[in-house]
């Protein structure tokens, strides 16, 4: 209790603040206020956790393919990414190189998607000062354009995997059902239009205006492939990081705090465990050289050099990489055969086994641990935004100190909100995480 | 004519059937001339105030803050419809109702005491009265689109309840239980999501939960001639519906 003089005249007050809104998941702010300044602030994450890596326990390697996909709406591609080559790497098997273009293509799509959803309904209307995407004349437009570009990327993955939300066609070995090529052929107009569209859209985002937050940071992300990467690569960073993806997870931490029902991640550094970004910024910083001259130059005419250092300009990141998802996709449906699946004979293996693969928001990080009977013995699924919370908090923490004079807390919750939607956080993934 | 009112709540969920409405895309810019999204954090920062004319919920009760939740929207609301398997049967994360909550916390949480859950995963419609539910893992954007316009023109939708086999006839795709002896769950599962895993050859696997009237137990035996164990079958239930297959299970025993 307060009793001396000095004391008395100081405030202390804790807010908790309403659920963040615009994001996917649920999670709030604890804010701290000193004397009206603000004095910390803590994420908390209070989505319900839903025990996937317990009820994985006994279950087929297949069955992690379609389980794990449950776990997000919205990335449900990048989760069967992520568990199908974990598991094909354990049995040995070697895609043909036609089925490595069509996952590919696959992921294509949900990047689409899942960006286009966080660029114009989620993000986008922080830069107007909206409450949302749709309730302004000025902002439909931009809105209508994003949907359409949205759509282009469901229908790429309703055409491969049957449905845009949980699709139904990855299995080991490859697929269920092959896409004929007229299929793919017959969206190539629209994709080509979408294409145009967006790159449009570059020079709209680097339009936006950006508040100053720059700070040192690490970025991560796949790399080293010959190709901006999605299903394959080391693992590489902006501090000449580069190893295997089985090393990588020697090198990360990950530690529960009371007021979080997520785990947080850092890398180790020495002693310390530091704070990194994974997702498309850490992407496009770390793999430029492969973005399509086409691209880099729409870059150039809208003023964008890398790297990008404020984690607002995550937008841009996004707004390249739909582009660049375009691009591709264009090209793998020009290129389209129709494959075989790679035979294999089914027998039990136990072993251990990790795979990364690119999600939208960064690296999806799969662990399995097969027993005698080839079932599921461990899993262990560390998806991006737990690896991004520790970031988070670190850049909120930053935004309070460099602002620490008296502000409304109302505004302070916006601000931090703003911060915290750069990321592209998906609470409802980040509750799925397992002890080291 | 006044614009409805309409709240869109979350629970414990993956989002994906929140995301079937945002996928409405153009229909959906169309239906703002006759709804106002008046909750839906996931796209909106408006906060929850006054009534609603329509609630949308996705997602399954598993904390006690929901089920004080679920009390106020119904409280609020004239009509709640829930959305996808969490909803209308607990989802995957049911799974936990066959298992110690205990164990799962204590596998993925390094200090589970700060983990606040129930034991059971359970539908809305166990805790508040509900007046429609539209099934699927996730929903289809088709039936989604059909409820919300039913419900501009005040009408009682015509969802089918029939089975997925009804689905997989009309499209003259080849029945993959008869033709390649695969456990397909098509004869105990719910139409609806247009017969996708039946037409790439691989079997049901029931992302739309028992149909009216499921005898799942007959259907086992059924399944046994061909090979399939009981411990097997239950296996193949016991995904995102297990909840629902397992207490029709139970009472047409």
């Amino acid at each position: 209790m307060p009793t001396g003089r000095g004391d008395s005249l100081m405030s202390r007050k804790i807010i908790n603040t309403n659920p963040i809104s615009r994001i996917e998941g649920d999670a709030s702010f604890i804010i701290e206020l000193k004397d009206k300044r603000p004095e910390d602030i803590k994420l908390r994450v209070f989505e319900a956790p839903r025990f996937f890596e317990g009820f994985l326990i006994g279950r087929t390697p297949q069955e992690a393919i379609d389980f794990t996909a449950r776990i997000c709406g919205i990335c449900p591609v990048a989760y069967q990414m992520s568990a199908v080559h974990a598991i094909e790497k354990l049995y040995g098997i070697e895609v043909s190189e036609e089925i490595k273009a069509l996952r590919r293509l696959l992921y294509c799509g949900e990047w689409i998607e899942s960006h286009c959803l966080h660029i114009y309904l989620l993000q986008g209307p922080d830069f107007y000062n909206l409450t949302d995407a749709w309730s302004s004349k000025d902002y439909i437009d931009i809105l209508k354009k994003g949907l359409s570009m949205k759509r282009v990327g469901n229908k790429l993955i309703e055409i491969i995997g049957g449905r845009s939300i949980h699709p139904v066609s990855v299995k080991i070995g490859g697929f269920y059902n092959f896409p004929e090529k007229r299929q793919l052929t017959e969206l190539l107009p629209e994709i080509e239009r979408a294409y145009e569209e967006s790159l449009k859209m570059i020079r709209w985002a680097s339009s936006l205006h950006y508040p100053e937050l720059e700070m040192e940071q690490t970025f991560l992300s796949l790399g080293d492939m010959g190709e901006y990467p999605m299903n394959y690569g080391l693992v590489i960073s902006n501090s000449g990081l580069k190893i295997e993806m089985d090393q990588f997870l020697a090198l990360i931490s990950e530690f529960q705090l009371p007021y979080s029902n997520a785990l947080f991640s850092g890398i180790r550094d020495g002693e310390a465990i530091k704070p990194y970004i994974v997702g498309p910024i850490a992407r496009l910083n770390l793999n430029y050289k492969y973005i399509p001259h086409e691209i880099k130059s729409a870059m150039k005419e809208a003023g964008i050099y890398l790297p990008l250092n404020s984690i607002y300009q995550s937008i841009i990141a996004r707004t390249i990489e739909v582009s660049f998802a375009f691009y591709e996709a264009m090209r793998l449906i020009k290129d389209y055969e129709e494959p075989e699946n790679t035979p294999y004979e089914y027998k039990p293996i136990h072993g251990k086994t990790v795979w990364i693969t690119e999600a939208p928001r960064g690296m999806l990080i799969h662990v399995y641990e097969l027993n005698e009977k080839g079932c599921i013995k461990e899993a262990r699924l560390i998806p991006p935004t737990s690896q991004n919370l520790y970031h988070m908090e670190y850049s909120l923490r930053l935004f309070f100190k460099k602002y620490s004079v008296e502000i409304p807390p109302e505004q302070i919750k916006r601000t931090c909100e703003r911060i915290v939607r750069s990321y592209d956080p998906c609470i409802s993934c980040s509750v799925h995480m397992v002890e080291i | 004519m006044k614009k409805l009112r309409i709240g869109i709540f979350k629970l414990t969920s993956c989002d994906g059937c929140q995301l079937v409405l945002l996928n409405l895309e153009e229909t959906l810019l169309e239906l703002f001339r006759f709804y106002e999204i008046a909750y839906f954090r996931e796209g909106t920062d408006r906060t929850l105030k006054d009534t609603f004319d329509l609630s949308i919920i996705e997602g399954s009760i598993t904390t006690e803050r929901q089920k004080e939740e679920v009390f106020e929207i119904r409280e609020r609301s004239r009509k709640v419809i829930t959305v996808g398997a969490c909803a209308t049967s607990g989802g995957i994360q049911a799974l936990r109702n066959w298992s110690s909550l205990g164990f799962l916390k204590n596998i993925v949480y390094p200090s589970p005491e700060h983990i606040e859950a129930l034991s059971t995963s359970t539908p809305v419609s166990e805790h508040i009265y509900v007046d429609y539910e539209l099934w699927g893992c996730p929903i289809s954007k088709n039936n989604l689109e059909e409820v919300l316009i039913d419900f501009i023109l005040e009408k009682t939708p015509r969802i089918p309840v029939y089975s997925l086999c009804m689905e997989c006839k009309r499209k003259a795709i080849p029945c993959v239980l008869v033709s390649s002896g695969q456990p397909c769950l098509g004869p105990i599962t719910k139409a609806g999501c247009g017969s996708i895993c039946p037409s790439f050859g691989r079997p049901c696997y029931g992302c739309f939960g028992p149909k009216e009237g499921a005898n799942i137990n007959s259907f086992g035996r059924i399944l046994e001639k061909s090979g399939i164990s009981e411990k097997d079958y239950l296996r193949l239930l016991d995904q995102m519906n297990s909840y629902a297959y397992r207490k029709r299970r139970f009472t047409n025993e």
